[in-house]
């Protein structure tokens, strides 16, 4: 594809200009004086790479995040962010590049032992390990992290379950607010104050991933308020909360608790960090044009009006970085409304759709580029392919029609097409769709539902779906961890279709693909592991069921004071907060 | 006007003192008020601008698709070889302004500007009218009857308005269009968002309506020719609809002709702020709301929808002011 | 008097309860007659990851699984009284006056309604101050110049200003000073006024400005109105002829009662704009009442829309009863009107 022998060439170019600076002595050495760096440099490097302590790292996000606390978030970049203040038993390697998607132990010290069948995972603790106020941090922190964030929709009810979906009786504990009962859920067992199992249902080889989501970091049971404990969160991490204030600011500052022997991932170069929420999205962006601010938190990239001015400044261009989103947007066609139900209807979309135009509509290139598979090159287990290839992705009306000809619809007909109508972006792609489309004969009804109900009531909804013939819905998707599993699970495993709140929009329900994702997700051999999860991949664009779109990108500014910056896939294309220093 | 919000004109031109019947002149003199009143409005030639350019714009409002049609316009139709791909704006100066497109084209799509404010016409005009309409009827027939009952219906109904005037309207009406979104009352889609848009709008500022019909019939209730009425045996209902009625034509023309530009930027305002009209259909206030994100690639986009909007309630304030003063010499 | 006062202030209570019985109908009423089930509804606040174990938490906790009179009952019963929630480990405390709390930030409502509380106040006090201002003096200039070039001109640009639409002016001014001629540079940020009272009045400017130019054409063509119909009536007339000077005339005995109904409305209009203005704030991006409002609108976070709906109410009773209050003390006639 075009888009990797950009990078490839730019990779090459990018190194060439280290080479170049290295022997100039200029800003690229230890000093962490910062600098401009190329386009796109962070997306295979680190620039302004630095081992200087020091510093302010200030943060700043238009938007107020879910929830700080790492067990109620499902932000993506509050999982970046909370490795600052809250470790984990497994976390990403903050390093460039495809080494960013390797898990590396952090609590624990190794990656967990799995018994064979891959349904028993066993941690053992580094030694020394101490929250903030000194006291030494158990297995038994963990667990209850686990179960609070898991188990307590009463009080936590932001994060993700996949431990409460996975465990072992995680359908009946009731979590540590209702059951007082401090033995807690069975399944999770700890045997000693440094060894942690977790018991589970089905094989899980993907474990190690879960093991990275916050909800794993340490919290006392004594300083737990529930939805409270955001406002005085105990760190076990290299920084601690100095301040926080509600929906506005924070300030974070050394723990001197934290051991840096114990924790190799983290240089944590700052001396302190600060973050400031509700920003408007234009004065974040000229704040890092100034160079005011190290970094935007939300990590998605500058706002449409500052766009442009970045990209027509030659001075500017090369402080971006254009990075996958670990995100595909891409349209579910359900298999229960007609004429969906038929396969051929199915291709008639697939190739009739002018991707280009729809890559176009979104923002262009620096906001993704057509897309062939459901997984994105950023997630561990793409594997390449088009199954229906166009000229430059524009679309063939005449194979189209082929298709509706075998379909019986020779003249086309008539859908719906449902996006969410907060969601600009998505809204721009469907009417792409919908002005495609047209050229093939097949008149799409746009219907749009706020985001805050589109899975709920409407699109996740199968019954609303039906009476509804949404025979067409936009979705996106990204991947909780960066594995083809984490990606494609939800998305199109036949028991992720749920009465309301699925995200199985297209109601697949393939035995092919579910013996598949079922049999890939028990074999603990990574590389074996992976090439399923191409092969499911192909499997469901075979059946033509998901017209993948765009490949999201954003387009990222790395102010000149920001040194050792580089993209994590891990985290969505955004910047690693782990790794990250200033100038300043 | 209504609706006393930042969209739109204030709660000022609902108090009854503003609009002023004609009553008392068509019996002084030989000529019907009617007559009089034209031979004033043809006078006021801003007033008769304003009324010409009102005609031309419902013309093409309701003859929008036949215009589309015999011009090959459509809006929805996509020309991205206009749209420089990194910017996302328009090629060349002017907003891609050409002898195909002749307001240019939008940022992102390329879709033709002219046709989109055609296509935006209809429904800005629809949603104004349907809403002046459905708070005129209910204006009016609460005006009259509180107005001529008087007694407890009077307070009953003047207690309800003033309620109604406590409401924060267009928080009101943000919620109610978002809380309906799609599929309501077996009604879906554009169909849907337009009638919620002619309730809200309409149904919550009935009462500035209502308020100056009750005033000109309590001052009209015990005119000598009612009082004839009444006194050759005439029942309440006759004396409503068949003298009193004709009587309060006058106020009430005047009074929903200034509704309408109010009501035209409230339905922009909410289109504005995206719980209004969704697109892809073309609305000039969800124009507005894109030019926003694109305004440091094409500035130019913003100031079409703006001044269609500009040129509509313009022309329809000035046909409007031009109607009262012709109908109300007092106030000229 | 104090029996005037009490029944306006009970009628302005009463005023109260129907607007939050209205707003509660438009969210919990209004859907269920459109066809939704307190399911759905409850699922709205769950989070992105729904399973019905945490929708019916959500269902228990929101009180949804209660017929709808209870459900307003205790809405209103928290509000005088406060209430208790269940949140974790330990009981939270809501104090009176509590609007409920957010299931989807896990805030309370008011702390937040009262955070924002400055950012709308400062636009709206320091608009409604510029066209009251320029609003009356244009209007009084014009309706005694009447026919001249300068009351032309004047209700020409009257005309205009109550003919655009706030969100068109507003960005224009926003873009032109920001990017065209950067003046402000930076772009418009609210700065709170105990940090920085130059930079608060520095930053409002633009937007105090925009605001105040609709309010201003709409007050001068009133107030020209108001004071061209007084000056025609027979008490003038009087006043003259007890050969009163002109500047007497107009001062003491026109503009009093040109303005007596341009108060009424200023308490109406400034009352809706302490409640949030919507638009202005979504233009500029202040994070005030209106534009928290917006955003809460379309997160479906229901608690924080009721809390600023009823807050908006609120001041939109209250400056009406002021300024009805006001007019009583001075003129004893309107208490038994």
């Amino acid at each position: 594809m075009k888009t990797r022998k950009a990078t490839l060439l730019v990779a090459t170019t990018v190194v060439l200009a280290l080479g170049a600076s290295a022997c100039g002595g200029s800003d690229n050495g230890k000093g962490g004086k910062g600098g401009s760096g190329t386009k796109d440099a962070a997306l295979t490097s680190i620039v302004n790479k630095s081992d200087k302590k020091g510093g302010t790292v200030s943060f700043e996000f238009s938007d107020e995040p879910d929830s700080l606390d790492p067990g109620n978030t499902y932000y993506g970049w509050v999982q970046n962010f909370a490795r600052l203040y809250g470790r984990t038993l497994t976390s990403f390697k903050p390093a460039a590049g495809k080494e960013g998607l390797k898990v590396v132990p952090d609590l624990a010290e190794s990656l967990g032992k799995p018994s064979a069948d891959a349904k028993t995972w066993t941690y053992t603790l580094k030694k020394g390990l101490k929250f903030e106020d000194g006291t030494p941090i158990t297995s038994k922190d963990v667990k209850y992290a686990v179960e609070r964030s898991n188990f307590a929709p009463e009080a936590l009810s932001n994060g993700p379950t996949y431990f409460k979906a996975h465990l072992i009786g995680g359908d009946k504990y009731q979590g540590p607010y209702k059951d007082k009962n401090p033995a807690g859920i069975a399944s999770i067992e700890t045997p000693d104050d440094h060894t942690i199992v977790f018991k589970l249902k089905n094989a899980f080889a993907d474990f190690d991933y879960l093991a990275t989501f916050s909800q794993t970091a340490p919290v006392p049971r004594k300083a737990d308020k529930g939805a409270e404990y955001v406002k005085k969160m105990v760190s076990s991490g290299p920084y601690k909360f100095a301040s926080y204030e509600e929906g506005k600011a924070a300030t974070l500052v050394r723990n001197p608790q934290w051991d840096p022997k114990t924790d190799p991932i983290r240089p944590a170069l700052p001396d302190k960090i600060t973050i400031r929420f509700g920003v408007k999205q234009e004065t974040v962006d000229n704040n890092l044009i100034a160079d005011n601010i190290t970094v935007d938190g939300a990590g998605t990239g500058v706002a449409p009006a500052t766009q442009p001015k970045v990209l027509t400044d030659a001075k500017l261009q090369k402080q971006t970085d254009n990075p996958y989103a670990g995100a595909t947007s891409y349209i579910g066609l359900n298999v229960n409304v007609a004429p969906f139900n038929n396969i051929e209807c199915r291709k008639a979309v697939q190739w009739g759709i002018d991707k280009a135009s729809v890559a176009a509509a979104q923002g262009g290139a620096p906001k993704g580029d057509p897309a062939t598979t459901l997984i994105p090159p950023s997630v561990a287990g793409y594997t390449k392919f088009d199954l229906y290839p166009t000229e430059g992705h524009k679309g063939d009306v005449a194979k189209a029609k082929e298709h509706l000809k075998k379909c019986g619809q020779p003249n086309g007909f008539s859908t719906n097409l449902s996006a969410r109508s907060d969601r600009p972006a998505e809204m721009a792609m469907a009417t792409a769709v919908q002005a495609s489309l047209k050229k093939i004969g097949i008149t799409a009804e746009i219907k749009s539902f706020p985001a805050g109900k589109y899975f709920q009531n409407f699109a996740g909804n199968p019954s609303y779906v039906h009476a509804n013939k949404l025979g067409m819905i936009m979705t996106a998707w990204g991947a909780d961890w960066p594995t083809g599993f984490g990606f494609l699970d939800q998305i199109v495993n036949g028991s992720a279709i749920k009465p309301s709140g699925g995200n199985n929009v297209q109601e697949l329900n393939d035995p092919k693909v579910n013996k598949l994702l079922n049999e890939g997700i028990a074999t603990t051999d990574t590389a074996a592991r992976e090439k399923v999860w191409g092969e499911v991949d192909k499997a469901v664009i075979e059946g033509a069921t998901a017209v993948p779109l765009v490949y999201r990108k954003n387009l990222l500014l790395r102010p000149q004071s920001a040194t050792n910056v580089t993209i994590t896939e891990a985290y969505l294309g955004m910047y690693d907060y782990l790794l990250m220093g200033s100038a300043k | 006007m209504t609706a006393p919000i930042e969209t739109t004109g204030s709660a000022a031109e609902a108090q009854p003192e503003a609009v002023l019947t004609g009553a008392k002149q068509s019996q002084i003199e030989g000529r019907s008020l009617g007559q009089i009143a034209w031979a004033r409005f043809k006078r006021d030639k801003l007033a008769v601008a304003g009324g010409v350019v009102v005609l031309l714009l419902v013309l093409l409002a309701v003859l929008a698709k036949p215009i589309q049609w015999v011009f090959g316009l459509d809006p929805n139709a996509f020309n991205q070889d206009l749209i420089d791909p990194a910017l996302l704006a328009p090629k060349g100066a002017w907003g891609g302004m050409s002898w195909d497109h002749p307001l240019g084209v939008d940022p992102q799509f390329g879709r033709d500007i002219l046709a989109r404010i055609i296509e935006g016409s209809w429904v800005s005009l629809l949603v104004a009218g349907g809403a002046t309409v459905l708070s005129v009827v209910i204006g009016v027939v609460m005006g009259i009857v509180a107005g001529f009952y008087g007694g407890w219906v009077d307070t009953v109904i003047s207690r309800m308005m003033d309620t109604f005037l406590a409401f924060p309207l267009l928080l009101f009406a943000i919620s109610l269009s978002a809380t309906l979104q799609d599929g309501a009352f077996g009604l879906s889609g554009l169909p849907l968002r337009i009638s919620v848009l002619i309730f809200v709008i309409g149904f919550f500022s009935w009462p500035y309506m209502g308020r100056i019909v009750r005033a000109q019939t309590m001052s009209l209730r015990n005119r000598e020719f009612v009082e004839a009425a009444r006194s050759l045996g005439a029942r309440g209902p006759f004396i409503l609809f068949r003298e009193l009625l004709p009587n309060l034509v006058a106020p009430i023309l005047v009074y929903a002709t200034l509704l309408i530009p109010t009501n035209i930027l409230f339905e922009a305002g909410l289109s504005y702020l995206g719980v209004g009209i969704a697109p892809p259909q073309a609305s000039w206030g969800g124009m507005l709301t894109t030019a926003v994100d694109t305004y440091q690639a094409d500035p130019q986009y913003m100031f079409v929808p703006g001044l269609a909007i500009f040129i509509t309630v313009l022309a329809f304030n000035l046909l409007g002011d031009g109607l009262r003063d012709a109908l109300d010499p007092r106030s000229k | 008097m104090a029996a005037y006062f009490i029944r306006r202030v009970f009628g302005a209570v009463l005023l109260l309860l129907i607007v939050s019985a209205v707003t509660f109908a438009i969210f919990f009423l209004v859907p269920r007659l459109a066809g939704q089930t307190m399911d759905q509804l409850a699922a709205q606040y769950v989070g992105k990851d729904a399973n019905p174990d945490s929708v019916a938490a959500v269902k228990k906790n929101l009180g949804l699984d209660q017929p709808l009179y209870i459900q307003y009952w205790d809405f209103i019963r928290q509000i005088v009284v406060g209430a208790d929630y269940q949140f974790g480990p330990e009981t939270t405390r809501c104090d009176a006056p509590c609007f409920g709390y957010s299931f989807r930030r896990h805030v309370e409502v008011w702390p937040q309604i009262v955070a924002r509380v400055p950012i709308t106040f400062s636009l709206a006090i320091g608009a409604a101050v510029i066209w009251l201002v320029s609003g009356v003096a244009t209007g009084v200039v014009s309706a005694l110049k009447r026919g001249s070039f300068l009351d032309r001109f004047f209700m020409s640009v009257a005309l205009a200003g109550v003919s655009l639409p706030i969100f068109f002016t507003g960005m224009l001014a926003l873009t032109t000073l920001t990017v065209q001629w950067p003046i402000w540079s930076d772009g418009i940020n609210y700065v709170p006024f105990t940090e920085n009272p130059g930079e608060w009045a520095w930053n409002l400017l633009v937007p105090w400005c925009s605001l105040a130019f609709l309010y201003s054409a709409l007050y001068a063509r009133l107030t020209r109105a108001g004071m061209l119909e007084t000056m025609g009536e027979d008490f003038i007339r009087t006043a003259r002829a007890k050969g009163l000077k002109e500047s007497q005339v107009i001062g003491k005995h026109g503009l009093r009662a040109a303005l007596t109904p341009i108060v009424t409305i200023f308490g109406m209009d400034f009352g809706l704009l302490l409640g949030g203005a919507v638009i202005t704030e979504t233009v500029f991006s202040f994070d005030g009442m209106g534009k928290y409002a917006i955003k809460s609108v379309q997160d479906n976070d229901l608690p924080i829309v009721m809390g600023v709906t009823l807050t908006a109410a609120f001041f939109i009773v209250f400056c009406n009863l002021l300024v009805d209050l006001v007019y009583a003390a001075i003129d004893p006639r309107v208490r038994y009107s």
